[in-house]
């Protein structure tokens, strides 16, 4: 066979990397690993601070190693423009080096989520993933196994390994490396959906419909891969994209590729058609995992769309963008039409994200420096806000655990002010009112796509933004004008690490909606390289 | 014409193979048909047993209405990952000396990659068959 | 032979695995069907990679393999964790997690 020959006598050359660039990559995965190392060696009582102080250093410090790269030699050098690490497996360019800080600082948030054992004793995670949930829905009282306040710590490596993922994801430079990627991200996650301590069969339920979903569209994304593959011969997001500029090859692969590709890519993003999974495993999983995956997930599966989009398939951008701008008016549709109907936070919220994608699948599709800028800003943005809306929810609790039900959260204002009021300026950035980062991340899309000649989705999607407004001002109107149930939920106290994440979170909803300058710029310093 | 005669007379060789095997064909299938109809049906337990010498399954799988201990499930799944992770080092031995140090650091840091959670499924009880 | 038959060929597998997801209601069997799109693809990616004669597309599929197994892994774990709670691994069956 022709394809045996050659034999190994000719040397491969060594392939570069700059370690530099992926060092915070490195430091995320190694403290993953090392994780899984404590959780073999240490006593059971030890592991908790071990994993806790071991993951929020090693975030950090990857945050550290990203700001010193940033602002080392790579500006001086390279002025915002990427170099390519790794032998061209990851592009480190600039709206990866965003991406990452994005992620970082969010996943540093959502682990201080995962980590607080103030709210619920022990922390939100069951302390063995074997434990069975009680009858149906397993809502009331826990057993005695569930009770022991030790948790699950293994679900600090695999927030770790998950983050290192989504990392990779979004700096993907082919499209192989992206599906490992992909793969690397979702498995830890459909494992931490089902360790959530109270509810035990919800949670394990949305850990099965997010698996099999998840694994189904992962199916579909790697058979757009292989179909591009035969197109171009090669997965490289650039190699494609010269392929796709010669018009001697079957379209039909292209294009059957593409459209492969994009579905298990905005499944991910829990975009439009593609969202079924949503509101079962935002409202099944544990709410810190939830808050991690709406924020971070959303901001990678975003990242490597917006990539894939601009590096291969500009030139193609015609024949493909009309299909998307439908797929972006059924996500905005479905978000805001079937939001209304909500009676579950949790649900309402999930909803609400499925508009978002909405939103951002507009702002994607642009393809010009101010979309991608645009959309950039938009995934910081709404990560900060729904990260600290799922903490606000994880407050609100009854004797059964979190009291998820809107009808609890009724005259929530006279009972606990201050939640009230950081509630709600996190329910008005999700509806995109002025002064907050919601309506400077929608101001910029639309800005973006009505100069790219997107009028018509632009208008859609403000019809699509007031009538999501509607049941986010609901949930206002509920928590200050109605009268309390007596039997209604407490609001319990947080700890310092739930405290922190929702006090950045909402500080940082109302400075990028007050000072959005920076973080536009940031956003805007450069493009995707190839 | 001799290439013809040829031709034939080498078919012809092989017709009484032909019909050996149609023969052997049809007694195999007449055999296995006629005995169950003819013979005389006269059970008892050893003869309903799956073998005919040595120790019998039990519980007998799926088909016995028992169910595998789900031990066997944990093994095959840690079996399973720890062998496919091998294939990896299959191309490395091919081409070990064309990819010279660097392909010999990437393995190495490969292969402690998967020993971390094989010390970790060590450790914490996941290879005892209690 | 024409290659073209294997990249039917596993075309029709990807389409069985896809029809077993969606009528299947056993999750075991659901998932051997995800499996079997996996599959499909890795004969794709090396029937492509017989056609370009390199080698890239049995790397890549090697590298799906790995992939596979693991989800397999992962799959069977929380699938077994579920089968514990409920006694059963019919998709039908859970079905908790509605508006």
């Amino acid at each position: 066979m022709d394809l045996a020959q050659g034999g190994p006598a000719t040397a491969l050359g060594v392939p570069s990397i700059d370690v530099a660039a992926v060092l915070p990559l490195l430091i995320v995965f190694t403290a993953g690993a090392v994780g899984v190392l404590l959780e073999a060696v240490l006593p059971r009582n030890q592991r908790w601070p071990a994993q806790v102080a071991l993951s929020l250093t090693s975030v950090v410090g990857a945050g550290v190693a990203l700001a010193v790269y940033v602002t080392g030699d790579f500006e001086s050098t390279t002025t915002f423009r990427a170099e390519e690490a790794s032998s061209g497996a990851l592009a480190v360019d600039t709206p990866a080096l965003f991406l990452w800080g994005t992620l970082l600082v969010l996943g540093l948030l959502a682990l201080l989520l995962i980590a607080d054992r103030s709210v619920e004793p022990g922390g939100a995670f069951v302390s063995k993933a074997a434990l069975r949930g009680g009858a149906a829905g397993g809502t009331d009282t826990l057993t005695k196994e569930q009770t022991f306040t030790g948790m699950q710590t293994e679900v600090f490596p695999l927030t770790l390994f998950a983050l290192g993922g989504m990392m990779t994801f979004c700096a993907a430079n082919d499209l192989l490396t992206m599906f490992i990627a992909l793969e690397v991200l979702s498995l830890p996650l459909y494992l931490m959906c089902g360790l959530a301590r109270r509810r035990r069969l919800i949670s394990q339920e949305a850990a099965v419909k997010y698996f099999l979903l998840g694994a189904f569209a992962s199916a579909f994304f790697l058979y757009g891969l292989g179909l591009l593959y035969g197109y171009a011969g090669s997965v490289k997001l650039a190699d494609i994209a010269v392929a796709a500029q010669g018009t001697d090859r079957s379209d039909t692969l292209l294009f059957a590729g593409l459209g492969l590709l994009a579905i298990g890519l905005l499944f991910k993003g829990s975009v439009g058609p593609f969202h079924t999974w949503t509101p079962d495993v935002y409202q099944g999983a544990p709410t810190p995992v939830t808050a991690f995956m709406a924020a971070c997930t959303k901001v990678a599966a975003f990242g490597g769309l917006l990539r894939v989009l601009t590096v291969s398939f500009e030139s193609t951008s015609w024949e493909w963008r009309s299909v998307l701008s439908v797929v972006a008016v059924v996500s905005m549709a479905i978000g805001a039409i079937l939001g209304l109907t909500q009676r579950d936070v949790k649900r309402m919220i999930a909803y609400s994200s499925i508009a978002h994608a909405g939103f951002l699948v507009v702002g994607a599709m642009a393809l010009t420096e101010d979309g991608l800028s645009a959309t950039l800003f938009y995934l910081l943005a709404y990560g900060f806000t729904t990260l600290a809306a799922f903490g606000v929810v994880s407050l609100v609790r009854d004797s059964s655990g979190e009291a998820t039900d809107l009808s609890a959260w009724a005259g929530l204002a006279k009972r606990s002010p201050l939640v009230a009021a950081t509630f709600t300026v996190l329910l008005l950035a999700l509806a995109g009112i002025p002064l907050t980062s919601g309506f400077v991340g929608k101001f910029a899309v639309f800005e973006a796509a009505l100069s790219d000649g997107m009028a018509p989705l632009v208008v859609i999607a403000l019809v699509a933004s007031a009538i999501a407004a509607f049941y986010y001002l609901r949930v206002v109107v509920l928590m200050y004008f109605s009268e309390p149930a007596p039997d209604g939920p407490a609001v319990t106290v947080p700890g310092v690490f739930t405290t922190t994440a929702i006090a950045v979170g909402t500080i940082a909803t109302l400075v990028l909606g007050i000072v959005p300058t920076f973080a536009l710029d940031w956003a805007s310093a450069g493009g995707f390289v190839f | 014409m001799p290439d013809t005669a040829t031709a034939a007379s080498g078919l012809g060789t092989y017709l009484p193979l032909v019909l050996l095997l149609l023969l052997s064909f049809g007694f195999a299938v007449f055999s296995v048909t006629i005995a169950p109809l003819v013979g005389p049906k006269r059970y008892n337990r050893q003869k309903l047993q799956p073998y005919e010498c040595g120790i019998e399954p039990s519980p007998q799988p799926v088909a016995g209405g028992g169910r595998i201990p789900v031990k066997f499930y944990l093994t095959g799944m840690l079996f399973i990952l720890f062998d496919i992770e091998m294939v990896f080092l299959y191309p490395y031995a091919v081409a070990a000396d064309a990819v010279g140090m660097f392909g010999f650091i990437a393995v190495t840091i490969f292969i402690v990659a998967i020993t971390i959670p094989y010390v970790y499924e060590w450790a914490r009880g996941g290879l005892e068959w209690d | 032979m024409t290659p073209t038959y294997y990249l039917l060929l596993s075309a029709l597998l990807f389409t069985i695995g896809v029809v077993g997801v969606l009528v299947r209601r056993n999750a075991i069997v659901v998932f051997m069907c995800i499996e079997l799109m996996l599959n499909a693809v890795n004969l794709t990616l090396v029937t492509f990679a017989r056609i370009n004669g390199e080698l890239d597309g049995q790397v890549m599929a090697f590298f799906v393999m790995v992939v596979a197994a693991a989800e397999v892994v992962v799959g069977l774990a929380i699938i077994m964790a579920i089968f514990k709670s409920r006694r059963s691994a019919s998709v039908d069956d859970t079905n908790l997690l509605k508006y």
